[in-house]
């Protein structure tokens, strides 16, 4: 095992962790848990045989199994930013009229 | 015709008391927002005012404008609105001519700032690039679009209702002036600058040119 699969599993471990300890904190869904546990567990699963991914990695025209990974991640990275902006830019509006809307009761 | 002045403010402790005393000396009309302030800006204002809303935290002049705007039209039932900043900026002898401006049945009216020689470099060259780009952009050119003294009767309001929070919020006004096609002002007027001037950085420059942009192509 090379040093960049030890170090894969090692970062999937401790993305579980984080995952089950929201999980237990009530920060996640049971659903959204088992997804997370699903995207590591397979991450660590590629990590270790990345050869079972050679034939999807061949049919994309992409020479190594690392660089799919690499791809699918970044692909991941770019839509959870952008909800996450989303998300950021309703709740910020939602701020503002509420502090707003008190700042008039009040005044 | 109820006219009433709207100072929005954010840690403003230095220069407030005395701007407040200008204004009050033209008009008891005012309002002071103060957007989250954590110095002694809101007690400063609550000894020379009875309007004083204040942000829980800091949203931005956008906010504040729009706050205070709310309050006046709908709590104070303000016919037209005038704009001014909290640092002494601007001088309470040019509320007047704004107030017969308005009287007059302008929708809004635009203080542009002489420039001399005490203008600040950057400042003054901040604000001709936002004309120049404005110009490039809607084909109109308007001067000072940064100036926070500005003024807007209730219908040119309801019309421009902005969505910018925060230091935006000034190009925002003049972008749906010319877009809506309301009838405007310009009023030349005293401009001071203080060694403590804030004013706005180069990231809130790009975050304008970036809006601008955007209202442009319409979204």
């Amino acid at each position: 095992m090379i040093p960049l699969q030890v170090l894969s599993i090692i970062f999937a471990l401790f993305m579980l962790y984080i995952a089950r300890i929201h999980h237990k904190k009530g920060h996640m869904e049971t659903f959204e848990y088992a997804l997370w546990a699903f995207i590591w567990v397979a991450f660590m699963f590629a990590a270790i045989f990345p050869q079972t991914f050679q034939g999807i990695a061949e049919t994309l025209n992409i020479s190594r199994v690392f660089d799919l990974l690499v791809i699918i991640g970044m692909m991941i990275l770019t839509f959870l930013t952008f909800q996450n902006r989303i998300y950021f830019k309703r709740l910020e509006k939602k701020l503002e009229n509420v502090i707003r809307k008190r700042a008039m009761d009040e005044g | 015709m109820r006219i009433v002045v709207i100072i929005p403010g954010y840690n403003e402790e230095k220069y407030l008391a005395e701007t407040l005393r200008g204004v009050l000396k033209v008009t008891k009309d005012v309002i002071y927002v103060d957007d989250g302030s954590s110095d002694a800006s809101v007690s400063i204002a609550k000894k020379h005012l009875h309007h004083v809303l204040v942000h829980e935290t800091n949203l931005g002049k956008g906010a504040a404008l729009k706050t205070g705007c709310e309050y006046a039209f709908s709590h104070l039932k303000a016919d037209a609105v005038v704009f001014m900043d909290a640092d002494n900026q601007h001088s309470a002898s040019d509320l007047p001519r704004f107030f017969a401006e308005l009287k007059k049945g302008t929708s809004v009216v635009f203080g542009v700032r002489k420039f001399s020689s005490a203008t600040p470099l950057m400042r003054f060259l901040g604000n001709k690039f936002a004309s120049v780009l404005m110009s490039a952009l809607y084909g109109r050119y308007i001067p000072d679009i940064p100036s926070g003294f500005k003024a807007m009767n209730k219908t040119a309001y309801k019309a421009l209702v902005w969505n910018s929070a925060g230091y935006e919020v000034e190009m925002e006004i003049a972008v749906r002036v010319i877009q809506k096609k309301i009838p405007y002002a310009e009023l030349e007027i005293e401009a001071i600058y203080h060694d403590n001037d804030k004013g706005m950085t180069a990231i809130d420059a790009l975050h304008i040119a970036k809006s601008l942009l955007q209202w442009r192509i319409g979204l």
